[in-house]
């Protein structure tokens, strides 16, 4: 590989003025800066912002709650031990269950999709959505209006498929999405809006 | 929050360690272009990039309390960005990246001049890409990102003399494979 004149590194390192170059160094000059502005102003690439805020705000199953599932659903399990060892596993699972995770899971599995919450709502002081994905509890999923035109929105992660969801707002008024078209029954006189969530296609 | 979206990183930083993490979408936004054309061009694929970017910010996030100085958030984030892009690379060095799928794919309504840019632009990464990863990444970071000597020590770990070396052979290396391009 052959060497540059230092100079020309000097005027690219701005510790020296380009004017003390001759034509034939700055025009190596001017091609490496050629070359890097293309680099820098190459197409735009797509944001990322959607994806990571949708990973941050992903409703979170406890640990509890996980190995409760685990529990409750069908396994054979075999185990033989002493039982000092049986206490050793009772104060691991313990360990797993009381611990708090925080976090380390992928971005999104291949049966995710990211699910987008609109709603417009003026003079709301908050705005929650709600489904199964929260237990149909508040406090879990809350939209925002950072800049107050009365749209709130959020964005979260869901396992692919149909999901029902209500909106509440201030914490009391349950609001079927009137955007949603399509809804469902929820058996007590009410519609709950549904949403499918698509696996992110990669 | 819309006047908070001009506010000093480290004011942001201070916002969302108070609790409101969704104040993290202001730096995201502010952020993500640089971080996402530097991995772009040291992963020589976008889709890679987006992947090593988007797991830089939420591991960024995650550790965000543990940042020593928030008026340096930018650099921390290149330090992050780059080690995910040395990782991914480090996952395929076995497999070679075809050229031809990362060329610039122009749009057939540009005009002939845009053509001709895209064209360029094409030759540039291909010799971008036969530099080291540390060379490309020296050069991507004084060059494209226009950080100094000083933040470039802070993101690497290196001491300054080394990476003005290393962005001398960049250059160098990257003047002959532009050569060989032609």
């Amino acid at each position: 590989m052959s060497r540059l004149d230092p100079r020309i590194h000097q005027v690219l390192d701005g510790e020296l003025p380009p004017e003390r170059l001759a034509p034939e160094l700055r025009a190596v000059v001017l091609r490496l800066e050629r070359a890097a502005g293309l680099l820098r102003a190459g197409p735009a690439p797509a944001s990322v912002a959607d994806r990571v805020l949708a990973a941050l705000h992903r409703p979170e199953t406890s640990r509890a709650r996980r190995v409760l599932q685990w529990l409750t659903e069908r396994h054979v399990v075999t185990i033989a031990m002493r039982p000092v060892w049986s206490l050793a596993l009772a104060a691991i699972l313990a360990t797993v269950i009381l611990v708090p995770d925080h976090g380390g899971a992928p971005l999104l599995g291949a049966q995710e999709g990211i699910a987008r919450f609109v709603g417009h709502f003026p003079g709301a002081r908050s705005v929650d959505v709600v489904g199964p994905f929260t237990d149909w509890h508040t406090g879990v999923v809350a939209l925002r209006d950072d800049d107050n035109d009365g749209v709130w929105s959020a964005v979260i992660v869901l396992p692919a498929g149909t999901h029902e969801y209500m909106f509440v707002v201030d914490g009391e008024r349950w609001v079927a999405d009137p955007l949603a078209g399509r809804y469902v029954s929820d058996g007590f006189g009410r519609q709950n809006a549904l949403l499918i969530v698509r696996p992110v296609s990669r | 929050m819309s006047g908070f979206a001009d506010a000093p990183d480290a004011d942001v930083i201070a916002r969302i360690l108070a609790g409101d993490g969704d104040a993290f979408g202001i730096l995201i936004r502010r952020h993500e272009a640089g971080l996402l054309r530097f991995a772009t061009r040291m992963l020589g694929s976008a889709d890679a990039a987006a992947d090593a970017v988007a797991e830089a910010l939420i591991r960024a996030y995650r550790h965000l309390a543990s940042l020593d100085d928030p008026t340096r958030f930018r650099t921390w984030l290149y330090r992050i960005v780059a080690n995910r892009c040395k990782s991914h690379l480090g996952r395929r060095s076995a497999q070679r990246v075809s050229l031809e799928e990362a060329a610039p794919v122009p749009d057939p309504h540009d005009e002939e001049a845009e053509l001709e840019r895209a064209e360029q632009l094409g030759l540039v990464e291909r010799a971008l890409r036969t530099l080291s990863p540390e060379k490309r990444e020296a050069f991507l970071l004084k060059h494209v990102e226009g950080l100094s000597y000083e933040e470039m020590a802070a993101l690497t770990g290196e001491r300054i003399p080394t990476l003005k070396m290393r962005v001398h052979r960049a250059r160098e290396a990257l003047l002959e494979a532009l050569k060989e391009h032609r």
